[in-house]
């Protein structure tokens, strides 16, 4: 068995490939780097898959606290492995990848092939992240679940120019008290993610197939307006979360068996 | 290994790292006194003369208290260091510093000076636009002058002709050595690793240039006795004002990445165009920067950066790109651009990373690195 373990600012993630390279479990827990998150989704994807740790063969970690997992055979970045897992859950035809997570933002260009070509990141800001939503939905009053579905029931178009998350919380506390309505609010929310990332994709030089990962392509809407935003279809990647955990788990795979190209 | 070049390579990284021990070394062991050199080219040559023993002024982490005063957090953080340590009086023992007008933040750092840090005589210079051109010329040779006349002042010596041809006859041997190492360390990337090869080279900015000079000759003659090691290592072209903090180069050396070339400021761009045959030093001082092809700070009418750095990788056999992008400095994000066409022309790929000099959190840059040399394997 092979294991591949993303632990992020805010979750963890984990995800095992059997033998023949089938995923047999991945999970998330809403815990990241230095809590148990770690520890706990270790022990849940143990337990979905059924087996001990002493049945890990190996074990690659990934995310921003990969290099305090001690655990791990190998650590490779966040990058390389949403790439790999991207190109291990969707095969063919992606040549962008969009990982919006908790703390930080990624496009990733892959070639034919699924190897990463350039990529961008997001600079020591939440603007254009995960981190963004959650502020706007508690300024909001909704679960970050909920913000998706307000959003879709807009019928106005209300810009929030700032890009600092904290300008920004400032200036949808104004709109919402000069009457704007929530949904709108919630719309212009997502909008300003989509420029943001948008911006990010032009600097690389996107191309189709889009595909979308990290916590925040669980947000339909989300994913639809950064479509409208690139003129593109965005799809979202199955597992969004897990995507990382799962290339680690290709990754851990690969190395086992000598296929690895020598990716770290 | 022989003890001789790594004893070598040793003293220099140590007075690379301890910039005010090492200048209080010089001047104890010299006799003679120092004065400051501001980013990013200064008639140095001068200033030896003169007597005085120029010192680089690159900045430095440190913690920002006064400097806030007068360069707000959004302007660069090398003057903003500067500056602070200025107002800290931790630069009082320069008898002047020397800040050329390469940007706009300089420009204002020449007016700051005055009011915050006005223990310290200020000398300000500024270079032409236009370099090559006979009144080009004239106007470089009467700042040169000037600066000259300034520094006569707070000396009270007059300095000769025979003492201009000396000092630029010391920074040439220096040069040309520079040429050298650099072209040596490519053969090392291991001995030389990013971290080496810049504190080597930094430690010239706070030493006598002829004893500097000795020293890396010790690094050169070793370096070409050792022999070339074997690969093994990415090789990368590095580009930017200044790749510190010293982590980012760490993080550079821990993946495996070794700086095969570098168009910096701080480093190549110092000593990478040798002096013309004929003319007076300062004459070729002159010539020095009007030949200068590829710096962010010199005006091009037709910019030579991109073809300059497709060249550099060539050369080196190179696989990629780093561009060192100190945070808020306009002038390197003018060219970024251009160097990215040039490397997307010859497939090369480009790691952008946003430098600072109070960074204390390096998780980011060490993401960007990793994945780079992940994506050069």
């Amino acid at each position: 068995m092979y294991l591949g373990i993303d632990i992020g600012s805010s979750s963890s993630k984990a995800a095992i490939l059997d033998a023949g390279k089938t995923l047999v479990a991945s999970c998330v827990v809403n815990m990241g780097t230095g809590t148990n998150g770690p520890g706990d989704v270790l022990a849940e994807a143990l337990r979905l898959a059924g087996i001990d740790r002493g049945d890990v063969r190996y074990t690659v970690a990934t995310g921003y606290g990969r290099i305090l997992y001690d655990a791990a055979d190998k650590q490779i970045t966040e990058i390389s492995c949403h790439a790999k897992g991207i190109h291990y859950l969707m095969e063919e035809g992606v040549r962008t990848v969009v990982d919006i997570g908790g703390q930080d933002a990624k496009v990733i260009k892959l070639d034919a092939g699924g190897s990463v070509v350039d990529f961008v990141m997001n600079e020591k800001c939440a603007a254009g992240t995960g981190r963004f939503l959650e502020v706007m939905a508690r300024v909001l009053g909704c679960g970050i679940q909920e913000l998706s579905d307000l959003a879709g029931q807009a019928r106005n178009d209300i810009p929030i120019s700032s890009v600092c998350t904290v300008f920004a919380e400032s200036e949808v506390i104004s709109r919402l008290a000069s009457g704007a309505a929530r949904e709108d609010v919630a719309k212009g929310a997502h909008a300003s993610i989509a420029k943001r990332i948008s911006g990010m994709c032009n600097r690389i030089g996107y191309a189709p197939i889009i595909a979308m990962s990290g916590g925040v392509a669980l947000n339909r809407n989300m994913v639809k307006m950064l479509g409208n935003e690139l003129g593109e279809p965005v799809v979202a990647s199955p597992h969004p979360q897990e995507v990382g955990a799962i290339g680690a788990a290709v990754y851990a795979y690969e190395r086992a068996a000598g296929k690895d190209g020598g990716a770290a | 290994m022989a003890a001789e070049l790594l004893e070598a390579i040793g003293l220099l990284e140590e007075n690379a790292l301890h910039p005010a021990r090492t200048i209080a070394r010089t001047i104890r062991e010299t006799g003679k006194d120092a004065v400051g050199c501001f980013p990013i080219y200064t008639p140095d040559e001068i200033v030896y003369a003169a007597g005085f023993i120029p010192v680089g002024m690159w900045g430095g982490k440190t913690e920002i208290h006064g400097a806030d005063k007068y360069l707000p957090g959004f302007c660069c953080s090398i003057m903003r260091s500067n500056m602070e340590m200025g107002i800290r009086n931790a630069y009082d023992f320069l008898k002047a510093v020397i800040i050329p007008a390469f940007c706009d933040t300089l420009k204002c750092v020449c007016e700051n000076w005055k009011v915050a840090v006005p223990q310290i005589p200020l000398i300000p210079m500024v270079y032409p636009q236009n370099r090559n051109t006979d009144c080009g010329m004239k106007y470089m040779e009467d700042e040169f002058r000037r600066v000259q006349a300034e520094l006569e002042k707070i000396s009270g010596e007059t300095i000769g002709d025979a003492a201009l041809e000396t000092a630029f006859g010391v920074y040439e041997n220096y040069r040309r050595e520079m040429r050298t190492f650099v072209a040596e360390a490519q053969k090392h990337p291991t001995l030389i690793d990013a971290r080496t090869r810049h504190l080597i080279i930094k430690a010239g900015f706070f030493m006598d240039k002829a004893e500097y000079t000795k020293i890396i000759r010790v690094v050169n003659a070793g370096l070409a006795a050792a022999g070339s090691e074997a690969g093994g290592v990415r090789k990368v072209v590095v580009t930017g004002l200044l790749t510190e903090p010293i982590e980012v180069l760490e993080i550079l050396r821990d993946n495996g990445i070794a700086v095969a070339s570098d168009d910096v400021a701080q480093e190549s761009r110092q000593f990478r165009v040798p002096a013309r045959d004929t003319g007076t030093a300062i004459e070729k001082m002159i010539g020095r920067i009007a030949d200068q092809r590829g710096c962010t700070f010199l005006y091009e009418e037709k910019k030579t950066k991109g073809a300059m750095l497709q060249e550099m990788i060539r050369q080196t056999d190179s696989v990629g790109l780093i561009v060192c992008m100190m945070k808020f400095c306009d002038p390197e994000e003018f060219d970024y651009p251009i160097v990215k066409q040039a490397m997307d022309e010859i497939r090369i790929p480009v790691l952008y990373l946003e430098i600072e000099q109070q960074m204390e959190s390096f998780e980011q840059v060490r993401t960007r690195i990793q994945s780079f040399a992940e994506m050069l394997s």
